[in-house]
């Protein structure tokens, strides 16, 4: 590579090698991959802090020339802004009041006053309420009272959380003993090559479900699950890649130089070899998301009442006649699920720029 | 060869026994077998099943007495060590007998049996929409690449690969059925089935079954469609293609005698995989559409923790599965007389 390489300005810090320059201008090149990304993370980063935008609790109260945050933190009590209970606060309560007495106190609601778990029960009507500017339900709610927006939004980030955890300890484990198995080869690799086909065989989504069935998940648990039945696909990738690679003659001459196995195997051949798995990460965390939704939606998967989206799913086909409940759901799933394989597509086509010779 | 495939069906049995001792022994071996779920089930008679599955906190009010629950665990089995119950579970299997089924009373292979009809309708349904539209639609996106019509279904082709099909098949009930009531909301025949005319009944079957056949479809469609266009290009892109057309042979007759013949060896290697989708669905499309097929029975069998019946299911789907594997390499074999198996082939 000539020295006067543009480099690209936004990951010079990083002092990357013109190949991967190279793979990254032309995953920007790739425009809908390129701009589901931004928003992807955008979106992401925004659910980290999803407390400040969508929270029955308010970002700021001012009270007697106080000021106070009660977003992170302890409860605090309605006594405390002048109410007469000793219970947390209800601040969407508080901002009427305020504004009644017009005292010069103020309360700052988040743009989504309801959290994901906390029923909004009236005297005078039964829920689903439909979505309705004012009273803040902007996607309305479940039959349960609780806003739709809200469990979406938390449901997002339980799932991305959720399928990055899954991607992280599929991966850690698959390349662990994928490289193993195609660097050592022999009885090693012949023992969980039966491991895996027998693991292969396994109807996936059924014996989650077995197992589901018996031990009634939390998150750890499900993560741990669904590790057991789906480390194969990473660690053969990575035995075949490692394989490959192990052949290739600058193996040979790390070896001939003296390199340890540890050596080879981390310095040399891992690199080669992770390059064909990262084209995967898309494509892995849109299948850990359905997967988990899936597993909400049929009633093993998180315990209720955490906010997820095959839950809602479920909730919604069991409402047909609260469309905006499916609605919301399934809409925001195929938005959320394209925009994954358009990185996913984007990244592929950055890896690996597929060319067809074809006639006019 | 032949000796190839006889050793692969031989393999059957280790690999089967490893998944049915991998799931029998994940069903004993994790807190709170069967048992002391139905203790706690009966103990909370009358709680819906959210409730029950929602925490368990000990067994606290017991109906049942020492005694009795001895006796339930002997009639399970339970009382013995994993081992020793697996392997007369197996016995048992080996000659047929799946058991019966705690919810019905009925032989599990009995259950089952009655689920068969309605699961291969909508399978073999399934397997026709596909290959007849994927195969098509997929030479006609590789003669015409990069035209508006090539982009246009590769949009839609793309959505069928990025969303479930559970997704769309929830989307299209709450659109189809619900809204715009175009469609039945479930089911496999309307309640006044039997009262229709023969023409009647078919149009009945058929006006159920468009909306999960749509969602079935969706998902095995993108993939296929694009194995056949990317395998037809490589294979337009091959040098005796170009020979053929330098000889003067019509565009045509080259891409129908010589390349699709060879693009078509792909499709071939997932072929097999059918028999297993034929037989046991999805869980989730039969649930969606509450259609009582093979799916929807494990997934009610789970529900109600009736286990001999969900074992049933296991070791039917789990031999489809290796036998339908066992048959895409037969297919293999037979559409590429390149392959060879058996001859120094690493195990992959």
């Amino acid at each position: 590579m000539k020295a006067d390489q543009p480099r690209d300005q936004t990951l010079g810090w990083l002092a990357l090698n013109p190949l991967t320059v190279k793979k990254w201008q032309r995953f920007r090149s790739i425009k809908r991959g390129y701009y589901s990304a931004i928003i992807l993370a955008v979106a992401l980063v925004a659910s980290l802090g999803a407390e400040l935008l969508v929270n029955s609790r308010a970002l700021i109260v001012y009270y007697e020339g106080t000021v106070a945050f009660p977003t992170y933190g302890d409860v605090i009590p309605g006594r405390a802004f002048g109410l007469d209970y000793d219970y947390e606060t209800d601040y969407r309560e508080l901002k009427r009041r305020f504004a009644e007495q017009d005292e010069g106190d103020w309360v700052l609601m988040p743009p989504v006053a309801y959290d994901a778990l906390e029923n909004d029960l009236r005297a005078d009507a039964y829920p689903p309420y439909p979505p309705s500017w004012s009273s803040g339900h902007y996607l309305g709610t479940d039959s349960t009272g609780r806003d739709v927006l809200a469990r979406l939004v938390y449901g997002f980030r339980i799932a991305f959380g959720f399928a990055f955890l899954l991607l992280a300890c599929n991966y850690l484990l698959g390349i662990a003993l994928g490289s193993a198995m195609g660097f050592w080869g022999g009885a090693f690799d012949l023992l969980f090559q039966r491991v895996i086909e027998v693991f292969n065989m396994v109807p996936l989504l059924y014996v989650i479900m077995i197992v589901a069935s018996i031990v009634v998940p939390t998150f750890w648990t499900l993560v741990g699950i669904m590790v057991i039945f789906n480390w194969t696909q990473m660690t053969w990738y990575m035995r075949t890649s490692t394989y490959r690679e192990k052949s290739r003659e600058y193996v040979l001459a790390a070896r001939a130089l003296g390199a340890s196995n540890s050596r080879m195997i981390a310095t040399h051949i891992l690199p080669n070899a992770i390059s064909v798995i990262v084209t995967f990460i898309p494509f892995s965390i849109a299948t850990g998301i359905a997967l988990l939704t899936a597993l909400d939606y049929l009633g093993f998967g998180l315990p209720p009442p955490t906010p997820s989206w095959g839950e809602m799913l479920a909730e919604g086909t069991s409402h047909l006649e609260s469309p905006w409940i499916v609605a919301s759901v399934v809409v925001g799933m195929v938005l959320v699920l394209l925009m994954v394989n358009y990185i996913g597509e984007a990244v592929r086509e950055a890896f690996d720029p597929k060319k067809f010779t074809y006639y006019e | 060869m032949t000796s190839y495939f006889v050793r692969r069906f031989l393999l059957i049995v280790p690999t089967f026994i490893g998944v049915t001792v991998l799931v029998f022994v994940l069903t004993r071996l994790v807190p709170g077998g069967p048992i002391e779920r139905m203790l706690q089930e009966a103990a909370m008679a009358g709680g819906d099943f959210a409730e029950a599955t929602s925490g368990y906190d000990g067994l606290g009010g017991s109906a049942l007495s020492d005694d009795q629950i001895a006796e339930l665990e002997a009639y399970y089995g339970f009382d013995k060590p994993v081992l020793v119950s697996y392997v007369e579970w197996l016995g048992k299997v080996l000659v047929l007998d799946l058991g019966t089924s705690t919810r019905y009373n009925d032989p599990v292979w009995d259950t089952i049996k009655e689920r068969f009809p309605i699961s291969i309708f909508y399978g073999v349904a399934t397997l026709i929409l596909t290959y007849g539209v994927c195969i098509p639609l997929g030479i006609v996106k590789a003669i015409r690449h990069k035209t508006a019509f090539d982009n246009v279904s590769s949009a839609l082709v793309f959505f069928g690969y990025a969303i479930p099909n559970y997704v769309v098949g929830i989307g299209l009930l709450a659109l189809f059925a619900a809204h715009l009531e175009w469609f039945p909301l479930g089911g496999f025949v309307s309640d006044d089935f039997y009262a229709l005319s023969g023409f009647g009944k078919v149009v009945d079957v058929l006006w159920h079954a468009t909306l999960p056949l749509l969602a079935y479809t969706a998902g095995s469609f993108a993939v296929m469609t694009m194995l056949m266009k990317n395998s037809l290009m490589d294979n337009l892109a091959a040098e005796y293609v170009r020979t053929a057309i330098a000889k003067g042979m019509n565009f045509r007759r080259a891409v129908f005698n010589h390349a699709l013949r060879n693009s078509l060896i792909p499709i071939a290697t997932s072929f097999g995989s059918n028999i297993s989708l034929i037989l046991t669905g999805s869980f989730l499309i039969e649930k969606i559409f509450n259609i009582d097929g093979f799916g929807l029975l494990g997934f009610e069998s789970l529900v109600e923790r009736d286990y001999p019946v969900v074992m049933g299911i296991l070791v039917i789907s789990a031999l489809l599965f290796l036998i339908g594997n066992i048959l895409s390499d037969i297919c293999v074999a037979l559409v590429d007389p390149r392959v060879r198996f058996g001859s120094g082939e690493s195990a992959q």
